[in-house]
């Protein structure tokens, strides 16, 4: 399949990207940051080609679905919104300083995808069970909810770094001076987090209209939805903690990355370790 | 005479009570201990069988677990008295932080103080070649058109125009919070006016009862549900594409409607619905056989009813299957026949479908092998009534639009207080937002010099000399 080699080739421009935005932190280069910028632009369209591309062979091959199966698909698509999202980020916000912390995240989950031995990149059939359209909806929204948690995980991360050099008292490295403030990062990941809260919750919604419609039943503490709902419990945790009890730094910074431990639990550690209904991806 | 010590003190209890049911200081930890039970309710397996659980743990563990009702969590009594809990917590909550947004409410046409006034940038400030009269209806006009309708309000002296865009989005957090009560009181009228049950229902036969699922008496349904056919078909990859049973609906003995139920089409009836869930073959109508007899390596195919014995022609043998299989250890569909020899049995044979090995290098006087099957599937519906189901799509609704209201809606509020200067009129713009801040500085700005170019309107003739 050509689409696969392309989603493989994504896998290093992806890593590339990473590097290029590293470069640019490390070396304050303005014209870095344009060809960071304009590298990952170009990635994120082969990687929308790519995916387009395997939706028509899937159609060639008879059996025609989104290509929002399983969990190469998944992961793809995973990767895909965390690069589009960034980039659409940084269009919007005109600082790149995030790009070298959301990279890795984009580049990992589709390195996974293309070289993990246990993930079939095969175009597979729909099985009765995914035969609806509430699959588009319910990928989509909890996919983006994935990404924007993503983000702010990485904001975090910029923040604890950044906090523990402040407090050990040393100058301001090369690295952490360009970050925005503690307390632009602090507000950055609160706002990727009231984005994907809501998306989260649509995720949650769409897949158990979609449960009471195939299985009769919308909520039946499966593994995956027992997850997804612990997840929400612990965004929940930060939106209250933040908004009514004024926590703000390292303490809602730990929950947010908690948060995002959580997702990466529910996507995978459900999967791997658990057994239950939801076992395509 | 009263005891003042007393009454404080009971007075401290309730109030306390009262401060830590209404405070997010019990939420949270609430949300915590929610989310701990959960993990475990997913890691230790729920509702099986003493005899699983004796495989994975040892007896005390599991007395333990099952005393503590770790082994069905989410119907636990103390889960459910956390939840309970959390409900109540976010009632009080609730109640307890109306009076302050009723104020918000209320109060909303208060005016910025002086320094508020004074902080508004030179953009804002426009000076009207008018008296303060005539200003009013441009700036309402100008006002309506860019931002919101505005009141006029009488300050001393001075006059105000106040407009106000996004108020309910103050209310987000409400609709969230009622959401939630919405979404659990759908669930409990789900637990208590629903039911949830299966039938299994053979082709051609029908069924009138449903087996509850907690395992208590079976229910009538009121109607009967006749299985007309039931079809599986496979991709060639051999992954199942389609299980369709097709149902017919009989109120005594009248067909009302024919439907046909797949995996994500369910069908409902009188509140009722019936979603596919299972299927198996129940019994073989008839077999087509192909046998050869391994002295003479004489081919011959022989038509086969389950349970009745079957002459071989042209030998004095003759094949009874008398069990089928429906999926031999993975090799498919297989019977089990004894072979007669006259009324006595001499062998025991396993008949597979295809010519596998396992048949032909068996030693015996003949070989079988299945080359048609007429199956008779039954069809297993999942059968559910849940009348809070459209309580809880509502309390989803309402969370949706309570995120909309609330991280996505900011209240905005729009001042314009007007001056005489002598004969002319000094009209300034201020403004607050709840949320968005920096947003809603750009929009202040438009406003502004959309204000400006509806008082220099029709007066650009008179006082074009004169203006700087």
């Amino acid at each position: 399949m050509i689409s696969t080699k392309m989603i493989g080739s994504v896998t290093f421009l992806y890593l590339f990207c990473t590097i290029l935005y590293f470069i640019y932190l490390a070396f304050r280069s303005e014209p870095m940051g344009k060809l960071a910028t304009w590298v990952s632009w170009v990635s994120l369209a082969i990687q929308t080609a790519a995916i387009l591309l395997r939706w028509v062979e899937s159609y060639q091959l008879g059996f025609g679905h989104a290509p929002l199966s399983n969990m190469y698909e998944s992961l793809v698509f995973f990767s895909w919104c965390i690069a589009l999202l960034y980039l659409l980020w940084e269009w919007r916000l005109k600082s790149r300083v995030i790009g070298a912390f959301a990279f890795p995240f984009a580049f990992i989950f589709n390195a996974y995808a293309s070289l993990a031995p246990g993930v079939s990149a095969k175009i597979d059939p729909l099985i009765p069970a995914l035969q609806s359209n509430w699959l588009h909806a319910h990928v989509m929204a909890c996919f983006f909810s994935y990404a924007s948690f993503a983000l702010s995980c990485a904001v975090s991360i910029i923040y604890l770094i950044k906090l523990k050099r402040k407090e050990k008292g040393e100058k301001e490295g090369a690295l952490t001076s360009l970050f925005p403030s503690l307390d632009s990062l602090d507000e950055l990941a609160y706002k990727t987090i009231v984005v994907g809260f809501p998306l989260l919750t649509i995720g949650i919604v769409t897949g158990a209209a979609w449960a009471n419609y195939a299985w009769g039943s919308y909520w039946s503490w499966d593994p995956k939805e027992t997850w997804s709902l612990i997840t929400w419990f612990v965004y929940a945790i930060f939106l209250h903690a933040r908004v009514t009890r004024d926590w703000r730094g390292r303490r809602t910074a730990i929950l947010s990355i908690l948060g995002f431990v959580a997702v990466v639990f529910t996507y995978f550690g459900v999967n791997y370790l658990l057994s239950g209904l939801h076992s395509y991806a | 005479m009263r005891n003042p010590v007393a009454e404080e003190k009971e007075k401290g209890f309730l109030s306390a009570l009262w401060d830590s049911l209404s405070s997010v200081r019990l939420a949270i930890p609430l949300l915590i201990i929610l989310a701990m039970a959960s993990i475990f309710g997913t890691v230790i397996p729920q509702n099986g069988t003493p005899e699983e659980y004796l495989r994975i743990y040892k007896i005390s563990t599991y007395k333990i677990l099952r005393i503590l009702g770790f082994l069905d969590t989410y119907h636990a009594g103390w889960f459910i008295l956390l939840l309970g809990l959390l409900s109540l917590n976010l009632v009080v909550c609730s109640l307890r932080r109306w009076p302050s947004v009723r104020r918000v409410f209320s109060r909303a046409e208060i005016k910025p103080e002086e320094g508020q006034w004074k902080a508004v940038p030179s953009g804002r400030k426009i000076l009207f070649r008018g008296a303060v009269k005539d200003s009013i209806s441009r700036v309402q006009q100008g006002l309506t058109r860019v931002f919101a309708q505005p009141r006029v309000l009488e300050g001393e002296g001075i006059r105000y125009l106040f407009a106000e865009k996004g108020k309910f989005s103050r209310l987000g957090f409400y609709f969230i919070h009622f959401s939630i009560l919405v979404i659990l009181l759908g669930a409990v009228i789900g637990s208590f006016y629903g039911f949830r049950g299966y039938i299994n229902i053979v082709e051609g036969e029908s069924i009138d009862r449903v087996f509850p699922r907690s395992g208590q008496q079976d229910q009538p349904l009121g109607f009967k549900v006749r299985l007309d056919q039931f079809r599986v078909s496979f991709y060639p990859t051999g992954a199942p594409q389609e299980f369709k049973s097709k149902v017919t609906i009989l109120e005594g003995d009248r067909e009302v409607l024919t439907e046909p139920i797949l995996v994500n089409h369910p069908l409902t009836y009188k509140g009722i619905s019936f979603y596919q869930s299972s299927y198996g073959v129940s019994s073989v109508e008839k077999a087509v056989l192909e046998g050869v007899e391994r002295a003479s390596r004489r081919g011959f195919a022989l038509t086969v009813q389950p349970g009745m014995k079957v002459e071989i022609p042209g030998t004095p043998y003759a094949l009874l299957l008398n069990r089928f299989l429906p999926d031999l250890q993975g090799m498919g569909p297989a019977f089990q026949a004894i072979l007669f020899e006259g009324t006595r049995p001499v062998e025991n044979l396993v008949i597979l479908q295809g010519s596998s090995d396992f048949v032909s290098q068996r030693p015996g006087r003949f070989q079988f092998r299945i080359r048609e099957i007429d199956p008779r599937y039954y069809s297993g519906l999942q059968v559910t009534q849940d009348p809070g189901v459209w309580v809880v799509w509502l309390g989803c609704f309402l969370m949706m639009a309570g995120f909309y209201m609330a991280f996505f809606m900011s209240h905005r509020r729009v001042w314009v207080r007007l001056t005489d200067k002598k004969g002319e009129t000094l009209v300034e713009v201020a403004g607050s937002s709840h949320r968005n801040r920096y947003e809603f500085e750009k929009e202040l700005e438009r406003i502004g010099q959309s204000l400006q170019g509806q008082l220099s309107q029709g007066q650009k003739k008179s006082s074009k000399g004169d203006s700087a």
